[in-house]
């Protein structure tokens, strides 16, 4: 996988994600359009009311997961800057959990890689979230990530 | 925080004399739970692979059995495959379906 151009931001926060900073660092004279997306803590849970979350990550692999995906929108779409970054820690209710900012000279591909960026940070980069409720806590349904079969054995053979 | 712990398999007699690796094992989620832990290194035979690594731990944690479906592995910070064999100083993590976002 290639290193994303170093322009890009890639963070993990415990503390409020500064959306207009990340913004402001994707935006520069040569782009059309930035789109975000704002992920944020909804007040309920399949019916039931959320008090708050908890998020706790495999820090070193997460930022390398994340990495991976601002190298892959580069390859994937004509854009210019992607800043991501995910909070960890406790979150209340209406608060932002994951915020991505693409930039791009045209606005398709902007919508297409932030749309691609957070749909494979859902899927593939390994954080939790634990959700907390009047009468108990659980560990929310999540993703199984692809895993690569066999590899090891494959790269011995050759 | 760290705990030394021999594979299951050795014996304190050949222990001594019979070469093995030692890598550094993460738990996450409520793996982390269900696993009593967060961090701890082990001791292996060398060529052991993730699968024999993860039944060492479900032979003193039963209940981690059921999980086994539902989790996958990483051998340092990347996706690995069951079958992968562990090389001295590995951090492999044993990782819940994820939920970021």
């Amino acid at each position: 996988m290639s290193t994303p151009p170093s322009s890009d931001l890639i963070l993990l926060v415990r503390n409020v994600i500064d959306a207009d900073a990340l913004i402001n660092h994707v935006r520069t004279g040569v782009d059309g359009a930035i789109v975000t997306f704002d992920g944020c803590v909804r007040n309920q849970s399949h019916g039931r009311p959320t008090l708050y979350l908890d998020y706790e990550a495999y820090e070193s692999m997460a930022l390398a997961k994340m990495r991976e995906i601002a190298a892959e929108v580069h390859a994937k779409f004509p854009i210019d800057r992607v800043a991501i970054a995910h909070r960890l820690g406790r979150l209340e209710i209406g608060e932002t959990s994951v915020f991505i900012a693409v930039s791009a000279p045209h606005r398709a591909a902007a919508f297409d890689a932030c749309r691609y960026a957070i749909d494979t940070l859902k899927r593939s980069v390994p954080i939790w979230k634990k959700e907390y409720f009047e009468d108990g806590a659980v560990w929310a349904d999540g993703e199984l990530p692809p895993v690569p079969q066999d590899t090891q054995s494959r790269k011995r053979a050759s | 925080m760290l705990a030394h712990r021999r594979a299951a398999g050795y014996n304190s007699s050949v222990s001594s004399i019979t070469p093995s690796i030692q890598v550094k094992v993460l738990f996450f989620g409520r793996l982390k739970e269900v696993a009593g832990g967060a961090e701890e290194l082990v001791e292996l035979t060398p060529g052991s692979r993730i699968e024999e690594l993860f039944a060492t731990f479900v032979a003193r944690r039963p209940e981690l059995a059921r999980y086994r479906g539902s989790l996958v592995a990483s051998r340092n910070q990347e996706f690995a495959a069951w079958s992968t064999p562990l090389q001295p100083g590995d951090e492999i993590a044993f990782l819940p379906p994820v939920s970021g976002g």
